[in-house]
């Protein structure tokens, strides 16, 4: 679906609906608090429009918000977006023990989060083939062999 | 690692964003190689080798431990 959709407009898209489904479920709620779409439903074409315009900056964030990142950029917001599962994770966690230790009826919610996040782990191993048979080529003695080259990933992630 | 981008896009004349949009890449990125701060993936090196008439080898030393150009 997301092919269709030209790649500068698919974050702001995105956001736009999202603030727009945000607002309307404060409408539907009702009650005293109804005004809450307001700002939500004001605030999603302004953070699109905002998306859109940093679509169009020579930048880091510019190439992300306009979904053209290339491979360094690709691998920034991938460790991005890993370190902030890692943080909600560790939040759901904390959400959760300290639900249970003061016997509220919220805990669930940080379970979910927490199973979600877990579940999803695996099935990132799963979809990306950490289950892939390989049988290593030098079975005949048993050791892997090293390559002479003393490469540090660390010094790939300035 | 070393490599040797700086050196060659200067001697043919070339700015950062033209290398950029030959390799199809942003320009912050060749930035990010030339400074040593980014090691690209192994089809980028040989595109920059390629593109520059290098072996990869030539291009990007792994014996040389210091950063940048």
């Amino acid at each position: 679906m997301m092919a269709f959709i030209p790649p500068r407009l698919r974050k702001p898209a995105g956001i736009a609906v999202a603030g727009v489904l945000f607002g309307a479920a404060w409408l539907v709620r009702g009650g005293p608090l109804w005004w809450i779409s307001i700002p939500a439903l004001l605030a999603a074409p302004a953070r699109a429009i905002f998306l859109y315009w940093g679509g169009g900056q020579d930048s880091d964030a510019g190439a992300l918000a306009a979904s053209q990142p290339d491979e360094r950029q690709q691998l920034l917001s991938l460790r991005s977006r890993a370190l902030a599962c890692n943080l909600a994770v560790i939040a759901a966690f904390i959400g959760l023990t300290a639900a249970i230790a003061v016997k509220a009826a919220w805990w669930w919610p940080f379970l979910v989060i927490f199973g979600i996040a877990g579940l999803g782990y695996l099935f990132g191993l799963l979809n990306y083939g950490v289950t892939e048979a390989d049988t290593p080529d030098d079975v005949d003695t048993g050791h892997q062999t090293r390559s002479s080259v003393n490469y540090r990933p660390s010094q790939n992630h300035g | 690692m070393r490599n040797r981008v700086r050196e060659q896009r200067t001697q043919r004349g070339l700015s950062q964003a033209e290398l950029a949009a030959t390799l199809g890449v942003s320009r912050q990125t060749v930035i990010s190689i030339e400074s040593g701060r980014y090691l690209p993936s192994l089809p980028l090196a040989f595109a920059i080798a390629r593109f520059f008439d290098l072996t990869v080898d030539k291009m990007f030393d792994p014996d040389d431990e210091e950063a940048g150009a």
